[in-house]
């Protein structure tokens, strides 16, 4: 068997608001001073689960863990390894930046096309930072894979995943024929904490890094080229509130106060 | 004013019983003094082995002793030996060694820490110590050409003998009058039939020596020399009292022999429990006394070559030091550490007794199969049934640790427990990766962010809004301030960090700050278990000292205080450190500081366990409140080195607790005993736990007491109570 976990490194979710700045002029995060680009966790899920399926079967299985990013990005490759996954690649470019989730199923799939012998690709449920949720069902759709998405549990046998769905009013479960994609929600439970000897052996290994040529891909069909979504405006929404408190000597008399104010105000 | 009387009478206490050895030497020579005086004694001596019909038995007892005696220490030895070397070498420091032994070994300060067992203790042991030199005279006088036992110094010898033989069963009374007639639980949290055997056996070794020796005054001195008979003040009364009896001189030569043979038969036998029992704390504890490290109770020991390690911590019985095992044999079972450990005292799975009392008896189960397939080349770490860590130990019982360090200080065999539950967390953290969830986030979010404080919305310069010019350290002054992660990062802290960057300025001194360059120095990843994490953390940060040339650090935080002051040292990171409160105390000493505002208030004052029992920082906090005009401080029951940990310790800051109770509300609800208004302490930590748990404790507001910062108050001593400080706190 071999799996493929997708990771993502993203701007720390928990950046100070304060620290957290937009330059509106090219739409872009500014990286905030102190604050390193971390693995989104929702991904640590996915290699969570594909972890506890490889154990299921006796470790008779590879786990690859790629991500189109930057140089940084290898160290959230370097995190799934030290969980125990296999073996790494980053799909780095500059033909890859300014793309949208379109363009990075394309990579994500081709790099696994390139791969071969995928039977499984675990995402997580969506990207920390845009929490958009495309790239799973894109790249399946790219492979002409089935897939499920909020999965809260996965099992594998027989050629087939098994998957518990979270959905709006309960759980579904539903089974498909591998190769198949699954995206991992929160629901399924937390990433594991790597063993010191396995961080000292991820830090030993080597990321393999891909451009556009190794993986047969046109510049044009990538990154900002390919990108069928322009974002027109990146902006810190104001929010203004006003408070008001409430006068009375007692809580009859505020509450009495309240009523007419929210009467004056036309909320009741 | 710190309570002066509660402090000065715990310092007493220990000073006069700590001198033992003056009214018992004073004694000694005042009965020597006498007998000197004595009229006609010249002729005062005795046969040594009176009415013995084969004395030479006795020395086939002694050698049977010794050679039990060498074998037990062997059989014991054997096991101690599968422990690999200690980090340091156990002669280092000699002469503080030796000191250690005759401090806490032979004055046994330690037991001293509870005044009852002191006395029952000093008794028992001085009256063996004593007894076995009144026996080992007899033998030089019976059996070397030395003759000594004769004239004023015979009847001195009859004197102390039977003093001390009478305060060796006043201990005993006092042990038996503890262990049948009154609820004293500690001792009986892990009774077994041996510790009756023993105070039992000891009073029947005692009062059979008052016998023999009447039996024999009856019949040699009472009529014939009375006036040597009444230095055997014990037996002479005794003698008297067989009088009654009427017996003719056949029948008391009787009982003597036999009551001869039962004592000298008993006593052996006694003796020969030190094999079989604890009673070997006898030999033992004064050795660990000298095992003892000699070096900061707050300091941990490194790993060395981490990288290369395969193992890390301590998952197997044979990854402890020698010394560690050692000690489990040390036990005596006494209780004092379970007895003042603050999970203990809230009802959570932690005992330190009898977390070294099942290493012991794991240790007594494998120890001799590991030592056999060791022999024979064959994997040790696959011999036990069952894991030492999680089964023997539970996880629980070691997240539970507060690494307060209060089983260590009042051990009174001198186990240290801190560093074996921290040894046993490395392994579960490093090697097993299995930790509690939110201590895990904890140790996530340092590798990730640089601070434990996962969900915070502050950043490290937050708290310098308002405060105007905030100097950033460039090694052209004199003091870095370190505010650390606590001190920035929760929002309940920003008042303390800037009382004491107001008072610094205030006081003149020449100092900066890092900013957003401070990052965690690893503290708290190393007292949960990961070593590695701290390793990395502390070369960082003392390369970052060395390079802006840092000299002198003045810590918010005792847990950074501790850390730079006892444990950079280990990583060739040399700094004089001050936590705040000297630093502070020393500006109001020379008056750098000077408070003009009046707090007339009674306040509580926490002791926290990082400043105060690890580092010894009792007075300089304590003499900050006395310059405070009007604070009147009202000591908590427990305080100084007994003081209870808040609950934090330990990386317990990030964990759920497991258990009847919180520590912090525990602790929290000795303070509001105290009828204080203010609780107050030196720890960003125990502040958080008074913030969480007096509320829980007192929910009603009014008449709460508050948590406050020993500079929080020195704040409004020097400043005065001005509104505008309250608005000064950051609106996040």
């Amino acid at each position: 068997m071999h799996f493929v976990v997708c990771a993502k490194q993203i701007p720390d979710p928990e950046t100070p608001p304060s620290a957290f700045k937009i330059d509106e002029s090219t739409n872009t995060v500014v990286p905030a001073q102190g604050f390193q680009p971390v693995l989104s966790q929702y991904d640590g899920i996915a290699a969570e689960a594909a972890l506890q399926i490889k154990e299921a079967l006796g470790d008779e299985a590879k786990i690859t863990v790629l991500s189109v990013g930057a140089e940084s990005a290898q160290a959230a490759i370097k995190q799934v390894l030290a969980m125990g996954a296999d073996e790494g690649v980053l799909l780095q470019d500059d033909a890859f930046e300014g793309g949208d989730s379109h363009t990075t199923a394309k990579v994500l799939a081709a790099a696994i096309s390139n791969l071969g012998d995928v039977d499984a690709i675990f995402c997580g449920r969506q990207a920390a930072d845009w929490d958009v949720g495309q790239v799973g069902l894109l790249v399946a759709e790219a492979l002409g894979w089935p897939a499920a998405i909020l999965a809260k549990g996965v099992e594998i046998s027989d050629g087939s995943m098994k998957t518990t769905r979270v959905m709006a009013d309960g759980f579904e479960t539903v089974s498909q024929a591998l190769p198949a994609v699954v995206t991992v929600s929160n629901e399924f439970g937390e990433p594991r904490y790597p063993k010191l000897q396995q961080i000292m052996q991820a830090a030993k290994k080597t990321v393999t890094t891909m451009t556009h040529d190794q993986l047969g891909l046109d510049p044009s069909e990538v990154g900002s080229s390919g990108a069928r979504l322009k974002l027109e405006k990146l902006y810190i929404p104001q929010s203004d509130s006003q408070v008001e408190i409430i006068d009375g000597e007692t809580p009859e008399e505020q509450a009495t106060n309240l009523i007419a104010k929210l009467v004056a105000d036309k909320v009741l | 004013m710190a309570d002066e009387s509660s402090i000065q009478n715990n310092r007493l206490q220990s000073q006069l019983i700590g001198k033992w050895w003056m009214p018992a030497i004073a004694l000694s020579l005042g009965g020597l003094y006498l007998a000197m005086q004595f009229s006609s004694p010249e002729g005062a001596g005795r046969e040594s082995f009176f009415n013995v019909a084969h004395p030479w038995s006795v020395y086939v007892f002694m050698a049977s002793l010794v050679s039990l005696l060498v074998y037990g220490l062997v059989r014991h030895a054997t096991l101690w030996r599968l422990g690999k070397d200690t980090p340091e070498s156990v002669f280092a420091n000699l002469p503080h060694r030796l000191k250690n032994v005759f401090r806490l070994g032979v004055a046994q300060d330690k037991v001293r820490r509870d005044r009852y067992a002191a006395v029952m203790h000093w008794s028992i042991s001085s009256s063996i110590i004593v007894l076995t030199l009144v026996t080992a005279q007899v033998a030089i006088e019976d059996d070397t050409p030395l003759n000594f036992l004769h004239g004023p110094y015979y009847l001195f010898f009859s004197f102390y003998g039977d003093l001390f033989g009478l305060i060796g069963l006043i201990g005993v009374g006092m042990a038996m009058w503890r262990r049948y007639f009154v609820d004293f639980s500690r001792i009986r949290w892990d009774e077994r039939p041996e510790d009756h055997l023993i105070i039992v056996g000891l009073g029947l070794v005692l009062l059979s020596g008052f016998f023999v020796e009447a039996f024999r005054i009856e019949v040699t001195e009472l009529t014939q020399y009375p006036d040597w008979a009444k230095w055997s003040f014990v037996s002479y009364v005794l003698a008297n009292f067989f009088e009654v009896f009427a017996m003719n001189d056949n029948q008391i030569l009787w009982s003597h022999s036999a009551m001869w043979w039962t004592h000298i038969i008993l006593a052996f036998s006694w003796l020969a429990l030190i094999v079989f029992t604890r009673l070997d704390h006898l030999f033992f504890a004064p050795i660990n006394a000298f095992l003892l490290r000699t070096d900061s109770p707050g300091r941990l020991s490194t790993i060395p070559n981490i990288e290369e390690q395969e193992i890390f911590g301590v998952g197997y019985i044979q990854d402890f030091s020698w010394k560690q095992l050692f000690e489990l044999d040390a036990c005596v079972r006494c209780g004092r550490c379970t007895d003042v450990c603050p999970a203990n005292i809230a009802g959570q799975p932690l005992s330190p007794m009898h977390l070294i009392q099942d290493l012991k008896g794991h240790l007594a189960s494998v120890g001799p199969s590991i030592q056999k397939i060791g022999n024979e080349g064959g994997d040790t770490r696959s011999v036990s049934p069952i894991s030492m860590v999680g089964e023997v130990i539970h996880d629980e019982t070691l997240w539970a640790c507060r690494t307060c360090g209060a089983c260590v200080q009042e051990c009174p065999v001198m186990i240290e427990h801190v560093p074996t539950i921290v040894d046993m967390r490395r392994f579960l953290v490093m090697d097993e990766a299995r930790l509690p969830q939110t201590a895990q986030a904890a140790l996530q979010n340092i590798e990730m962010r640089g601070h434990p404080w996962s969900g915070t919305a502050l950043e490290r310069t937050t708290w310098m809004d308002g405060l105007g010019d905030v100097t950033i350290f460039d090694g052209t002054q004199d003091y870095l301030y370190w505010v650390g992660c606590s001190g920035s990062l929760v929002e309940r802290n920003l008042p303390i960090t800037k009382a004491v960057f107001r008072l610094l300025k205030e006081a003149g001194s020449s100092f900066g700050v890092l900013g957003q360059e401070e990052t965690c120095n690893g503290d708290p990843a190393r007292r949960l278990g990961n070593e590695y994490l701290y390793q990395i953390l502390a070369e960082q940060l003392i390369g970052t000292f060395k390079e802006k040339n840092v000299q002198k650090v003045i810590t918010n935080c005792p847990h950074c205080f501790n850390t730079f002051k006892n444990e950079y040292p280990q990583f060739d990171g040399h700094f004089e450190v001050f936590h705040h409160t000297e630093f502070l105390n020393s500006q109001l000493q020379s008056g750098a500081l000077k408070v003009q505002h009046e707090l007339p208030e009674t306040v509580t004052y926490h002791d926290s366990c990082y400043l105060g029992r690890i580092n010894g920082v009792y007075d300089a906090p304590r003499q900050i409140l006395d310059f405070v005009p009007g604070a009147n401080v009202q000591e908590m029951q427990r305080n100084m080195s007994k003081g209870l940990c808040c609950g934090a310790g330990g990386g317990n800051m990030w964990q759920e607790e497991v258990g009847e109770r919180r520590v912090n509300h525990v602790r929290s609800e000795e303070a509001i005993a105290t009828g204080a208004s203010k609780v107050i302490s030196n720890c960003p930590f125990c502040i958080q736990m008074f913030e969480d748990g007096v509320p829980a404790m007192h929910p009603e507001e009014v008449g709460r007491i508050q948590p406050f910062d020993v500079a929080e108050i020195l704040e409004l001593a020097v400043f005065g109570n001005q509104d505008n400080l309250e608005e000064e706190i950051t609106e996040v």
